[in-house]
């Protein structure tokens, strides 16, 4: 009996080209998308426009225009920009993230810095960006303004450098100049060490995951508001005088759901896998485990709510806007990192949250299936109470009519 | 032999039962919400091959009724019997064969794959299934459409669909739940002769209609749903003689409605509105005495009057007359 409306669904996908595409091509779609951006967002890859004016035009100054134009995380012009009302414009028309006014002597002890970062309120994050790229690029290429700009703090903290120290000072900032660029302390001062994931496609393993989950979600309320059209269409009066009763049907929904949600999951990994190197086949038993119980909550909670509507158009405004909730505070369009700590807190109680956790646990931190149970049973206890709400509520449903 | 003889012949399933047995036994069955009452102590009895109207306003708990005998309402107290077996028990539900109003079909399914779907569901094994789906789509004469899908089938023939789903399983009891609603007096007429055969078959069926006429045609029985029990309950012809004898039904159609004035003088002579006081009618004697006096005092009137005609009264006055409303579909 199961069968007979697994196959009723099955055909129903099949021949509804709508809902096909939306079940199976829109995803991956939106997935290359997201991987797209958001591999770009996570900062290797993210290069700032930057518009340049240099007003001084010393050796300094274009030793670090020319250190900013080979920088690989930023596109400054080629040319430097006329002047420094142009920068601004370019920067307010949005034809450059931000803009850079070299406007004083690097040595100089002008009042004000001789650096001014010009930056769009809209992007404020621009500015402290580039901000650290040229202290780290003047640290490595110019060692000795940095060591001569620290100079005036360090006079402060000591009463004053003598004669000597001011001469060997004079002959080491000497020796800095005829060094090689890059050879500063910006290195040794700070490294950075990755703690997971080597291959470089952890993003789009998040991104692949928190995709996967919001369209679990989505399908799952489509697919599950055919409950309410049965309902509607009296098919549930029909099969429930049968000696299945109305549990067969929700139960081979469930089912169906389950399936079109692994097929749909399988086929985002597989582009991800396909396109950007993430490493499915190794982590396959974790991957796959936390896939069925992923599309398994997606269709619990689905047939729960589609069973606890009256109307289709019901089900479609609080399925879109739980489903958009849930994956803004879930981190299925943010990572839940980059949210207020109140808002993380929150966010543990959708099931995006707890499914992304699962996938980085497979695929980033390369866990084992016991080291994921505690990602695991939040969304198993979610698939349970969904489907028996869902039986329960479709009982109920048939009493009152 | 008729059709279905000769489907269930070929399918070789078993025959619905053809002696004149009790299929549906309903006794003293009491139901109601909190403090409503809506089913009051009713009896209704349905043998094989009867085809049995069950008429009455809407909220009279038509439909309570009908849920009862499937097992969706738990009854205060009383009895249902389908097939002798008790309706507590989950087995005699395999005996009645359930068309709902609307088209309880896959749209997006031809009416095989539907047949299928729903034989399946209701425990057929998969190669009676194949042969109850023959059987079906044979007794409604849906075989030219048998590939076609639902959504893409006239009025007419979803309903022959929707009857034909209720009949896989070789049910004792159909039960019709407006059958003909919504669709063209062809259609109607041949989902009558569908509706008749089935009941020479053997089936009992249990009708429920707006359409009076329809109930007069088709119905051995009909009963009328009022206070919670079925009273009256008969032969239509019987119904109309003990209510009705030696009657005519006059009726006036007007031009225009009444106006309150006129209304109050129709009523003073015996008349009852209809169609929203374009038409009114009474019983009359079919003495000719009676109904020239009537004929004359009605020309005394300034109505305008369009038509006066006689016909004989049927189960739409009887309903006018028991309800005191006109039945709204």
């Amino acid at each position: 009996m199961t069968g007979a409306i697994l196959k009723v669904m099955i055909l129903g996908l099949v021949r509804d080209r709508g809902a096909f595409a939306m079940a199976f091509i829109l995803p991956p779609f939106i997935f290359i998308i997201f991987a797209a951006i958001f591999s770009g967002a996570s900062g290797d890859e993210m290069r700032l426009k930057v518009a340049l004016h240099d007003s001084v035009m010393t050796v300094e100054t274009q030793t670090l225009s020319s250190a900013l134009r080979d920088e690989p995380s930023l596109r400054v012009q080629q040319s430097s920009v006329a002047d420094e009302a142009s920068v601004r414009a370019l920067v307010l028309s949005g034809d450059a993230d931000v803009g850079l006014l070299i406007r004083g002597d690097l040595r100089g002890d002008a009042a004000e810095p001789p650096l001014l970062v010009i930056i769009d309120a809209g992007r404020a994050m621009t500015g402290p960006i580039l901000a650290g790229q040229v202290q780290r690029l003047i640290a490595a290429e110019l060692p000795a303004v940095a060591l001569l700009r620290s100079v005036p703090a360090v006079e402060e903290l000591t009463g004053g450098l003598n004669q000597v120290q001011k001469l060997r000072l004079d002959e080491g900032l000497a020796q800095l100049e005829l060094q090689e660029s890059g050879q500063g302390d910006a290195e040794s001062l700070v490294a950075i060490e990755a703690v997971a994931g080597q291959t470089g496609s952890e993003n789009i393993s998040y991104y692949a995951g928190a995709v996967a989950v919001m369209f679990l979600l989505f399908s799952a309320m489509q697919g599950a508001a055919t409950l309410i059209e049965e309902r509607s269409s009296g098919i549930i009066d029909r099969v429930a005088v049968g000696p299945s009763g109305t549990d067969v049907i929700v139960l081979a929904k469930f089912l169906f759901l389950l399936v079109q949600g692994i097929l749909q999951v399988s086929l985002i990994f597989l582009v991800a896998w396909i396109g950007y190197g993430v490493d499915v086949p190794g982590h396959l038993v974790p991957w796959m485990a936390t896939t069925v119980l992923a599309a398994a909550a997606a269709a619990g909670l689905a047939l729960a709510l589609a069973s606890a509507c009256t109307t289709r158009q019901q089900a479609n405004t609080v399925s879109g806007f739980l489903v958009l909730v849930a994956s803004a505070i879930g981190g299925s369009m943010v990572p839940r990192f980059m949210m207020p700590p109140w808002l993380q807190e929150i966010g543990w109680f959708t099931p995006n949250a707890w499914a992304i956790e699962a996938y980085q646990g497979a695929l980033w931190r390369s866990e084992r299936l016991s080291e994921m149970l505690s990602s695991f049973w939040p969304l198993a206890l979610a698939a349970a109470v969904g489907l028996i709400l869902a039986l329960a509520l479709s009982r109920y449903r048939l009493r009152i009519g | 032999m008729n059709i279905i003889d000769r489907a269930h012949d070929k399918g070789g399933a078993a025959r619905p039962p053809t002696d004149p047995v009790q299929v549906l036994q309903v006794r003293d069955l009491r139901v109601g919400y909190a403090d409503k009452t809506i089913l009051n102590g009713l009896d209704l009895s349905i043998h094989c091959g009867e085809i049995f109207g069950l008429l009455g306003p809407n909220g009279s708990g038509k439909t309570t009724l009908i849920r009862a005998i499937c097992g969706r309402i738990r009854p205060k107290s009383g009895e249902i019997r389908i097939a002798g077996v008790p309706n507590t028990r989950r087995g005699a539900f395999r005996n009645i064969g359930l068309v709902p109003q609307e088209i309880a079909l896959y749209s997006h399914l031809t009416v095989k794959e539907n047949l299928i779907a729903f034989g399946r569901l209701s425990g057929l094994s998969r190669r009676a299934c194949r042969r109850s789906t023959e059987f079906a789509i044979e007794a409604t004469h849906l075989a030219a459409h048998a590939e076609t899908a639902v959504h893409a089938l006239s009025g007419g023939w979803k309903r022959r669909a929707n009857i034909a789903a209720a009949l896989l399983h070789k049910p004792s009891l159909l039960i019709l739940d407006e059958p003909t609603v919504g669709v063209d007096v062809d259609a109607r007429n041949a989902l009558q002769d569908l509706i008749r055969s089935l009941g020479k078959s053997g089936l009992a069926v249990l009708l429920t209609t707006h359409d009076l006429d329809q109930a007069q045609m088709l119905c051995r029985t009909v009963g009328f749903l009022r206070q919670g029990v079925i009273n009256p309950c008969g032969r239509p012809a019987d119904l109309l003689e003990k209510e009705y004898p030696g009657q005519r039904l006059l009726i006036v159609d007007l031009y225009q409605r009444a106006s309150q004035e006129t209304r109050g003088m129709l009523k003073r002579l015996g008349f009852v509105e209809q169609r929203s006081g374009f038409e009114w009618s009474r019983t009359i004697k079919t003495s000719s005495q009676d109904q020239a006096g009537l004929v004359r005092a009605l020309r005394q009137t300034d109505l305008k009057v369009k038509e006066i005609r006689f016909r004989e009264p049927g189960l739409d006055t009887l309903f006018v007359r028991l309800t005191g409303q006109e039945l709204q579909p």
